[in-house]
């Protein structure tokens, strides 16, 4: 268990967050690696199905963020 | 919301879901949730329920 | 508070985001070189440890490091500015360390494949090796000729060994003959050997370098005794042989390092006592002091003011000198002060030897003859000074011979030169074309740091007094690395970038090459039909300004330096921390209208528009930052809230707790023991009061810098008093001469949106011009024909871009590679060094068809930069642009996972997975195509609206303007005049006039529309007046529908009639009737329905208005009291004039808040208007015979209008723009534009700006003919659809709909428009039937991409 890392799933706004994470790369600023992000067009196209689909996949945790 | 209760119903924790807002220019912020959300889904272990083989058994 | 390179990127989100270099002039070291040696370069270097690397930057120049870091005088140390700290550098101690710590024959000297011409060199000095040198790097093999037994020249026998060991000598000799240059000692010119022989045995070019060999006589009798030895040639003797007959007492004349030498080698020699006589005094010595001082500890003798008169000889032999005292009198040619003899003042000196050592020349007794070579009276060869050319073609002379006994650094640059010079002649070229001497004016160099520490330079280790006796062990014994390393790092690289090159070695990508470095100004001819002059501002700067301590308080910082401290790139990270102590600030101030709105302390007497609204910013993003903990307050006169939102802002900030203090500050002091600082200041109400702060911002102004004034008036541009460009109201971008527009803060004072809308302003005007010219100068890119996919096995194509060390530097690239490869339907994995190169994209495109390959993936940067780049790729070579999908293992893994190289590589994995099992799925998209009608439609005729119509028309375009009065004008109509005194009826009635008179303009008077159809490129809109309808067709259409003065129902509005509006009041004063005369007083109310709750936002225009008003009346009535009533007066930019204006005209000001309102009686006849004065503190009753409100401009926010174009409006009504600061005159449906009030309240000049910027963003659409619509839209499936609607409801773009109730197939089911659909998937994800796909994104795909982690 000691090196279980959580794996979580980020659907992500192109225009909102997506871009918030490019510039954090930019300014070379450093967060945990466990989060593997699904670009979508806008958050109004996250769908419920995602988000259970993905937990139903494995991951450890879903994050939307617009 | 709703989503979240259902997740609930399902025996899968709350805390698996989260959601926010960061706009582009907010790269402190967008770090800030990421950290956060990791510790938070670390802090409630592995996901131990709904995925895929036990799944098959519903 | 960060330290930055001379490489640097601007800051994180500059664009180009690419790195910079900074460079000013060269370093003055550089420049006193006489080789022109790249000092700072080889200092840098050896700071660095990186010997060899200086040594590449030496031998570009330089052949013989370690001989000239022995012997070179050292110019560049006199030139050093390390001098203004404490001492120069020891350069040419360093030089000497880097040749100490690599040997120079390793070094690869790059050479030019090997001509076929030979040249011959006369002289193996500095002058002779350099020229051999250079040549052989150009390919030019040479022979050296050597009159003497050993190479070398002075170098060789001019210097002792003491000072320079001849093993060094030797070594770098071969660097020389390493490059395969031969040379002939022993071989003289002279009646064997002459230059016409030399050319006659094949020798291309001949280079005479034979130096300044021959002593100088003393001219006084007894000089030919036996016992006189001239100095040089004594060297010489000692160098070749190792000693020379020497005298037991030895007299040395001269003061140079000549005579230093002789008496140094003379002390190792044995003589019992040597003495050098000097006629000036050790001050004027030209020896170097430590070679003085070196010779004093050795034990020689220095008799200073005294020349030799006679040498006394008995027997043939020296017995002796008898000298003379010297004076020393006025200063002389040279500078040096002139010795004069004392009489009566001879000595004799007891000597055997005397060694004149006062110069020499050249020996000219084997080129006397030769022909076209002439001399100068100084017996040296007249030569060209630039390109050391005879009179006869091929012979070239230079070094001592040329500039008389000069340094060795100076003859080793004229071989360098002679090199240059007989290359072009073997070339034919022109020898003397672009090499005259640079000037110099007054050099630029990088600011000595504020924080350097006195350092003593470093001194090189000597051998013991002891061991140096009776031999020539070297005595400089060179700096160990460290020392030498410590010693490097004073240097403070004057000219920033040093020149190193190490950047060109480096850069894996080719982007910075030595062109690069070697970029300059340039001067381009550009033949253009109109300028944009968008020169921005400088900010205030108010170090000079001793009041606020910007100079002695570190903790007094700008408003800028406190942006870049709030700043994610900036130098702290955006962690707000002061300067003095890093501590985070508890409590910070800002002071308002630094270098605004002050005539005594800066001279700008205009308000800087935006100061308010960013320290308002500034400290709520502070204490966002930094907690609810922070206080924040704010110092201010009058607070300018008067932009689109700006007041809902200020009252939030209010709520947040940030303090706002309208207040005069008149002292900070710091307290004693911290670095705090106190603030002691004057309330409203005169009370004084004093708090202390952590950290003090100065909201600095704008000003225009002084080579922007210099640039209009060279343009023959006129500007204001406030040194902005001088324009009209009604001609708001347009400068004093024709053709030259203008936009931007040098415009006026102005925040981003305004600045937006000037640009945009200007274009159109420019365009205007220009129409004629539209498209002659536009390049089309050639289309590569799509080839189908459908049907086909997916063979993916994966590469994966190192980005140089971006990526490489952490994700395992290989890695990720091999592990692509092993994935399904993958075809064939790369890596490519920088995937966006053109040399990548082109081979891509050659691999995408070679392997037939139908998707690509690209593991790289960010789609959101590079997205288009890579689809323009796959366009390239035939594929649909949408079979594309693109990984970010940079910005999203490699940047921000640095420490976890494993993970980081694990998650670049995963991430390409997913993206691959995505591609596979992706299919050919179509985009749609769509020709834009080329027409107008602009709703509304007044003034925004008239020029939007105009600019159209004028740039070609039919355009449909529509007004639903039977008037053009709008407000205008009712307005008198402007801030600057311009006349508006008469302005307007022109504009009306061109209207009228433009054929492209169809004016459509009481008109209103019915109906609108269609989308961006094709409206149809449905026009009614009142007997008929009419469907216009029409590319964009253009929201100029205005606003409209409150009809206030406060302050006994209609009670009397002497009770106005501000427009009520215009109207009176265009009649110039009785009811504007014979005043005794008028009062002005201020903010009438405006800053209340009811309508949070500044109408802008009243305050200019009621000022501009209130002068009016002040010329017809100079005798009454006028009052303006007021919450902040808000005339921003030069509109500050005119409240300074009305102030000395004598117009009351009197200040009052929201809760007490001033209270009107209307009884009697009489106005009265109370008022409780702010400084007086009491209730002040004014009786008046005129009132007028300033009421508030309210749009008319039209809903049904609003709905036929999907625009959103605010909830004060305007109409909602696209972007507040990017798209202020569009809105986000596409094809759909705004100006005027309809946006915002805006004055005359500003609704002209925006009217002329509407157009000329519409006309970027329209100019386009066709559009292309995104392929990544949703679909209908009408065969699952249930047509419930929710689509059609949810839709914020009104992009589904029904299918007609009698269509032949389908009817009643939703279908999308993918010209309207934004691609957002909101409908996806609401259909409840799962019909809606969205094309790039649909539910497989994403699924795909789940089931991939």
């Amino acid at each position: 268990m000691s090196d279980w890392e959580p794996k979580i799933v980020a659907f992500l706004c192109n225009w909102c967050s997506y871009g918030a994470a490019d510039l954090a790369g930019v300014s070379r600023l450093q967060y945990p690696p466990n989060i593997r992000v699904i670009r979508i067009p806008c958050t109004g196209r996250m769908s419920p199905k995602f988000a259970l689909s993905a937990l139903r996949n494995g991951a450890d945790g879903v994050w939307v963020s617009g | 919301m709703l989503l979240s209760n259902l997740l609930e119903y399902m025996g899968i924790e709350r805390n698996r879901l989260h959601m926010s807002w960061v706009s582009s220019a907010e790269a402190t912020k967008f770090i800030d949730v990421v950290t956060e959300v990791t510790e938070a889904v670390r802090a409630l272990g592995p996901n131990k329920y709904f995925i895929k083989d036990q799944a098959k058994v519903a | 508070m960060g330290d930055r390179r001379a490489t640097y990127k601007r800051y994180a989100q500059a664009i180009p985001g690419a790195f910079a270099i900074q460079k000013v002039d060269k370093a003055p070291c550089r420049l006193a070189c006489p080789a022109g040696l790249n000092v700072q370069g080889y200092v840098q270097m050896v700071k660095e440890g990186k010997y060899k690397e200086a040594l590449e930057l030496i031998m570009e120049d330089l052949p013989l490091p370690g001989v000239l870091g022995r012997v070179c005088p050292h110019g560049c140390e006199d030139a050093c500015r390390r001098c203004e700290v404490d001492q120069p550098l020891a350069i040419r101690d360093l030089k000497r360390l880097a040749a100490d710590q690599f040997d120079a024959r390793e070094i690869e000297i790059e050479c030019a494949p090997e001509r076929p011409e030979k040249v011959a060199i006369i002289g193996s000095g500095p002058a002779g090796l350099s020229a051999a040198y250079q040549l052989a790097r150009r390919g030019v093999k040479s022979v050296i000729y050597e009159a003497l037994s050993q190479a070398g020249g002075m170098l060789r026998v001019g210097i002792p060994d003491h000072r320079l060991p001849p093993e060094i000598l030797d070594q770098e000799i071969e660097v020389i003959t390493n490059l395969g240059v031969e040379i002939k000692v022993n071989t003289p010119l002279g009646p064997d050997l002459t230059v016409d022989d030399l050319f006659d045995q094949g020798y291309k070019a001949v280079y005479l370098a034979v130096g300044a060999h021959k002593g100088i006589g003393l001219n006084i009798p007894g000089e030919k005794a036996k016992g006189v030895r001239q100095g040089v040639e004594w060297l010489r003797q000692v160098n070749l042989d190792g000693s020379a007959p020497l005298g037991k007492r030895v007299a040395i004349i001269g003061g140079g390092n000549v005579a230093i030498d002789v008496a140094r080698s003379a002390v190792r020699l044995g003589a019992e006592s040597v003495q050098v006589i000097y006629r000036r005094t050790r001050a004027e010595m030209p020896a170097w002091e430590e070679e003085i001082q070196a010779a004093e500890a050795e034990g020689v003798e220095f008799v200073y003011l005294t020349a030799p008169q006679e040498i006394l000889v008995d027997n043939g032999k020296v017995d002796g000198l008898r000298c003379i005292r010297m004076d020393l009198g006025g200063a002389d040619s040279s500078g040096r002060r002139r010795p004069i003899p004392l009489p009566g003042s001879e000595i004799d000196l007891d000597v055997d030897m005397v060694v004149p050592a006062i110069g020499q020349r050249p020996d000219l007794s084997a080129i006397e003859a030769v022909s076209g070579l002439e001399f100068t009276r100084w017996s040296t060869a007249d030569v060209d000074p630039v390109t050391f050319a005879t009179g006869r073609p091929g012979l070239f002379a230079g070094g001592d011979l040329q500039s008389g006994p000069w340094v060795a650094i100076g003859a080793i640059a004229a071989g360098k030169e002679a090199a240059e010079s007989i290359e072009r002649y073997l070339d034919n070229a022109d020898l003397a074309a672009g090499r005259e001497p640079r000037e110099y004016g007054a050099p630029v160099y990088r600011p000595i740091p504020a924080d350097a520490v006195v350092t003593a330079r470093a001194k090189m280790p000597e051998l013991a007094l002891a061991e140096r006796e009776g031999n020539f062990r070297e005595v400089e014994l060179g700096y160990a690395a460290a020392e030498g390393q410590a010693e490097a790092g004073r240097c403070i690289n004057c000219a920033y970038c040093c020149e190193c090159y190490q950047c060109v070695e480096v850069c894996g990508a080719g982007a910075v090459t030595l062109e690069t470095h070697a970029q300059e100004r340039e001067l381009v001819d550009l033949q253009v039909g109109s300028v944009i002059l968008a020169p921005g501002f400088t900010p205030y700067d108010p170090s000079g300004l001793d009041f606020y301590g910007f100079d002695e308080h570190p903790n007094v910082i700008t408003s800028m330096q406190f942006e870049r401290l709030l700043s994610a790139s900036g130098p702290t990270e955006g962690h707000v921390v002061r300067p003095s102590d890093h501590k985070e600030p508890q409590r910070i101030a800002w002071f308002q209208c630094v270098g605004s709105r002050d005539q005594n302390r800066c001279n700008n007497s205009y308000c800087s528009s935006v100061c308010c609204m960013y320290a308002i910013k500034e400290a709520v993003i502070a204490k966002e930052h930094a907690g609810d903990g922070l206080d924040c307050a704010i110092f201010y006169m009058d607070m300018r809230t008067y932009g689109k939102e700006f007041e809902r802002y200020y009252e939030g900030a209010k709520q947040q707790g940030i303090r706002f203090l309208r207040s005069k500050v008149h002292t900070i002091d710091p307290v004693p023991g911290s670095d705090d600082l106190e603030v002691r200041y004057v309330n409203e109400d005169g009370s004084l009061a004093s708090e202390v702060f952590d950290l003090i911002v100065l909201s600095v102004g704008l000003e225009t810098n002084p080579e922007v004034v210099a640039l209009a008036q060279s343009m023959g541009v006129g500007v204001t008093d406030g040194n902005f460009c001088q324009t009209d109201t009604f001609a708001p971008v347009t400068t004093t001469r024709e053709g030259i527009f203008v936009c931007g803060a040098f415009q006026g004072p102005k925040d981003i949106p305004t600045a937006v809308v000037d640009a945009s302003a200007a274009a159109a005007a420019s365009g205007e011009l220009l129409s004629l010219a539209r498209n002659t100068e536009t390049r089309t890119a050639e289309v590569v024909p799509e080839t189908s996919v459908i049907g086909q096995r997916p063979r993916v194509g994966v590469f994966v871009c190192r980005c140089g060390i971006n990526i490489a530097g952490v994700v395992d690239v290989p890695a990720v590679r091999d592990y692509a490869a092993t994935l399904p339907f993958v075809e064939y994995v790369n890596d490519n060094m920088y995937s966006c190169s053109q040399d990548t994209q082109e081979e891509m495109t050659a691999l995408i068809k070679e392997k037939g390959l139908n998707r690509v993936v690209v593991a790289a940067c960010t789609p959101k930069t590079h997205e288009p780049l890579f689809q323009e790729t796959l366009l390239n070579a035939g594929l649909n642009k949408y079979l594309f999908e693109m990984v970010n293992i940079r910005n999203q893994d490699s940047w921000v996972h640095k420490n976890n190289p494993e993970i980081a590589t694990g998650k670049a994995k995963d991430l390409v997975r997913m993206a691959i099992d995505k591609v596979i799925l992706k299919e050919a998209l179509a985009e749609t195509e769509l020709n834009v009608t080329q027409a107008a439609l602009v709703v509304g005729g007044g003034i925004a609206g008239m020029t939007a119509s105009l600019s159209l028309a004028r740039q070609g375009y039919p355009t449909h303007l529509v007004e639903r009065t039977d008037r053009l004008g709008g407000q205008a109509l009712s307005l008198f005049r402007t801030w600057k005194g311009e006349l508006i009826q008469h302005q307007l009635a022109e504009l009306v006039a061109e209207v009228k008179a433009e054929p492209k303009v169809t004016v459509h008077l009481n008109t209103e529309l019915t109906a609108v159809d269609g989308f961006v490129g094709n409206f149809n809109t449905t026009l009614t007046n009142g007997t008929g309808e009419e469907t216009i067709e029409h590319g964009v259409t253009l929201m100029a529908t205005g606003a409209h003065e409150l009809v206030p129902s406060e302050y006994a509005y209609g009670e009397d009639d002497r009770i106005v509006t501000s427009l009520e009041l215009d109207r009176r004063l265009r009649a110039d009737d009785d009811t504007v005369k014979n005043l005794a007083t008028a009062v002005f109310i201020q903010c009438v329905g405006s800053r209340e709750p009811e309508r949070p936002y500044c109408s802008r225009v009243c305050c200019t208005h009621a000022i501009e008003n209130a002068l009016a009346l002040r010329e017809r009535n100079p005798e009454a009291n006028i009052y303006i009533l007021n919450r902040d007066i808000r005339t921003y930019g030069e509109r500050e004039l005119i409240y300074t204006k009305a102030r000395e005209a004598g117009i009351i000001f009197i200040r009052f808040d929201v809760g007490h309102k001033p209270s009107i009686s209307a009884a009697d006849g009489k106005i009265t208007v109370r008022v409780t004065d702010h400084i007086l503190g009491r209730p002040v009753e004014i009786e008046t015979d005129l009132l007028s409100l300033s009421a508030a401009v309210v749009p008319y926010a039209d809903e049904q209008l609003a709905q036929f174009y999907k625009l959103p409006l605010n909830a004060d009504g305007f109409f909602v723009e696209r972007h507040a600061k990017l798209g202020p005159s569009e809105f986000a449906t596409d094809g759909v534009f705004l100006c005027g009030l309809a946006h915002y309240p805006k004055s005359i000049d500003e609704s002209i700006s925006q009217g002329k910027a509407a157009a000329s963003r519409a006309v970027t659409l329209l100019a386009q003919e066709r559009i292309f619509t995104s392929g990544e839209v949703a679909q209908v499936d009408p065969m699952l659809c249930s047509s419930c609607g929710v689509c059609v409801s949810v839709c914020p773009y009104s992009a589904p709909s029904f299918i007609e109730a009698d269509a032949r197939m389908f009817a009643g089911k939703a279908t999308i428009n993918a010209a309207l659909c934004k691609g957002c998937g909101l409908c996806v994800a609401s259909c409840r039937s799962g019909a809606i796909h969205h094309k790039g994104f649909d539910n497989n795909q994403i699924f795909a991409m789940i089931d991939a982690i």
